[in-house]
């Protein structure tokens, strides 16, 4: 028989049982919208990795002091990437109360070879009001110099960065990321120049961040507000701080070498001190690690989704074959071969997987947005699409398989013969 | 046509072997009507099976338009089903979900033929047996003399060497089966070779000889 007829008769059957075919999709369905939001979710993840860190100084090293005051500095960020083996070089050593500070800076860029610039910076939060707010919010305020809008590659949208003399004069100016500028004040034109209260005290906007997406130095720029580091000692923290020095190679290939020194130095002035030191290679890694590691869950559970959906398929098209022997016996005995029997049970298994896979990649396409309001990034593509589809078909044709197969051994008199 | 020699047939019954056929010795020329008629239990189904290729016979040689059937592979017996014999049922045997024309057209279809050309191929067919008008009923649409013309459409359509009859007007009334028997001398009347297995003695002096089957043996 010709496979256009063959494809005539599936067609055929299954559009006179709709519903049935429906039904033992379904696992289908699931299986192919899973695998579709699993690429989606991991090509998503991949990219938000890809875009953190986009703005990271890839010869950055950052070094801070965890074990002292509970002051809330650059280990905020830094705690998300805790957990990740050999991602942080630790120095092992008892513990002392140390606060991190320009000497100690000053020490590392005269000490340690191949290093190119050196700052200093912490992270608080504090109430700001002002503009639109209605009542005082909570924001993150970093205390920074002059050098970090070019150490973490932070870009004005307006006005200028931080100047030495701000910080030396502790004057009262900041600068905000674009995310708190829209917030406070509307948009970054009505921010700039404008005042700003932080604990009570008034800040002239300097300028506004451009968009960044990106987390430089353990610090979203764009939900921050940056003031000068002494401003922020002498107004907000006191001297309760935990400041994150971060200095930068000269030669990304000697980060390593860089970080050993690094260790070396600081073990001379502190010698009963635990530091940890990271660089952003291995900030990237870990957070690509963990996407990756979620990514595989996912795949994991879609493929558990699958063979349970491809069982259901099975199970059907035995009951399928059970019920349509009798005409399986008729197809027999005027002629149609084994061939013909297997081809065309095996295409009605395919054909329903087809069709439990578009219905998959509809479904997938309608439970983005609400996956996205979970804050879950979702990159839908047709590659995606393209490979939940032959998933789906590939799942239903294996196990579609054995029934066909069963039905096309059958002996015609035996099956004619079934009521 | 069909030339048997020898055949013996029989099924296990646990240990023990149950002889259905017995030594059976048959023959049909080419343009011929025969009749077996056996009472119930004779063993006539088997032997209709055998001559119908759709099961093997234990011992013996059994020829089919020159053609060694005894010699012949399962697979190879769906193709000499499909373009040697026409099949027809005592309950019609067509698919319920087909319509007329789509349960006619089978048998082309399975030797390869395309659409268009068995679809015209099926229409004159259909008009032999008058039911032009019917052409897109399901069998559930149909009365019983109109379902057993449309096996009889499926039967002669891809023009077999033998039609073979099971108990044709089994499940018609009295008139339907007298209907159908008419029919079956037509068909013969126009050259084709029919075979046709029957418990009635009426139905089977319709044909133009009659094979009686009692207990597996085959009396001419």
């Amino acid at each position: 028989m010709r496979i256009s007829e063959i494809f005539r008769l599936v067609w055929l059957n299954r559009s006179q049982n709709k519903f049935k075919v429906i039904l033992t999709s379904i696992g289908i369905v699931v299986g192919s919208a899973t695998i579709m939001l699993v690429i989606a979710i991991g090509t998503g993840g991949k990219e938000e990795v890809a875009e953190q860190f986009k703005n990271l100084n890839a010869g950055a090293v950052d070094i801070s002091y965890e074990g002292g005051n509970s002051g809330l500095g650059f280990s905020m960020g830094r705690s998300s990437f805790r957990g990740g083996r050999d991602f942080f070089a630790e120095i092992t050593a008892a513990n002392e109360e140390v606060v991190l500070s320009y000497e100690d800076a000053e020490d590392l860029m005269t000490f340690v070879t191949g290093i190119s610039d050196v700052t200093i910076s912490y992270s608080t939060t504090a109430s700001v009001e002002s503009g639109n707010l209605d009542a005082a919010s909570y924001y993150t305020v970093a205390g920074v110099l002059d050098n970090y809008a070019a150490i973490s590659n932070l870009e004005m949208a307006i006005g200028e960065f931080l100047t030495a003399e701000n910080n030396e004069n502790k004057e009262k100016y900041c600068i905000l990321g674009s995310a708190a500028a829209n917030a406070v004040f509307g948009n970054a034109y009505i921010a700039y120049d404008n005042i700003l209260y932080i604990d009570d005290r008034a800040y002239v906007v300097a300028g506004v961040l451009a968009e960044m997406g990106s987390v430089a130095s353990g610090i979203s720029p764009d939900s921050a507000i940056f003031i000068p580091y002494e401003t922020g000692i002498k107004y907000i923290t006191g001297n309760s701080i935990s400041p994150t020095v971060t200095v930068i190679a000269d030669d990304v290939t000697s980060v390593d070498r860089v970080m050993a020194d690094v260790e070396s130095e600081l073990r001379e002035s502190y010698p009963n001190t635990v530091f940890t030191i990271s660089d952003a290679g291995s900030k990237m890694d870990a957070a690509s690690a963990s996407n990756e590691t979620l990514t595989l869950l996912l795949i994991s559970m879609a493929a558990i989704v699958f063979i349970v959906g491809g069982i259901g398929i099975m199970n059907v098209l035995f009951v399928t074959v059970k019920e349509r022997t009798n005409e399986i016996g008729i197809l027999k005995a005027i002629g149609c071969s084994r061939k013909g029997i297997l081809l065309e049970f095996l295409l009605e298994a395919s054909c329903t997987s087809l069709v439990g896979g578009v219905i998959g990649i509809l479904l997938a396409l309608a439970v983005t947005p609400l996956v996205e309001l979970f804050s879950v990034r979702v990159e839908l593509s047709i590659q995606g699409a393209v490979l939940s589809l032959l998933f789906g078909v590939v799942t239903g044709s294996v196990f579609g398989f054995y029934p066909a197969y069963k039905a096309s051994r059958l002996v015609p008199v035996a099956a004619l013969n079934q009521e | 046509m069909i030339a048997m020699k020898s055949i013996n047939k029989g099924y296990m019954l646990g240990e023990e072997r149950l002889p259905i056929l017995k030594d059976i010795s048959f023959s049909v020329d080419k343009g011929e009507y025969v009749a077996i008629l056996g009472p119930s239990g004779s063993g006539k189904t088997t032997f209709m099976n055998i001559v119908g290729c759709m099961d093997v016979m234990d011992s013996g040689e059994y020829y089919l338009d020159g053609m060694a059937i005894h010699e012949t592979r399962e697979d190879d017996l769906t193709e000499v089903r499909n373009l040697k014999i026409g099949f027809i049922f005592q309950n019609y045997q067509l698919i319920p979900t087909y319509n007329v024309m789509q349960n006619i057209i089978m048998p082309l279809l399975m030797r390869g033929m395309k659409h268009e050309e068995a679809e015209k191929k099926c229409i004159d067919t259909i008009k032999l047996l008058g039911l032009e008008h019917r052409i897109r009923h399901k069998p559930g649409e149909l009365s019983g003399g109109q379902k057993q013309r449309v096996s009889i459409a499926r039967a002669l359509v891809g023009n077999p060497a033998i039609l073979l009859a099971d108990e044709p007007t089994g499940a018609l009334d009295q008139a339907s089966g007298k209907d159908v028997l008419n029919l079956f001398r037509e068909l013969n009347e126009m050259g084709n070779t029919i075979v046709m297995i029957t418990h009635d003695l009426g139905v089977a002096q319709s044909a133009k000889r009659i094979v009686r089957i009692v207990d597996g043996v085959l009396v001419e």
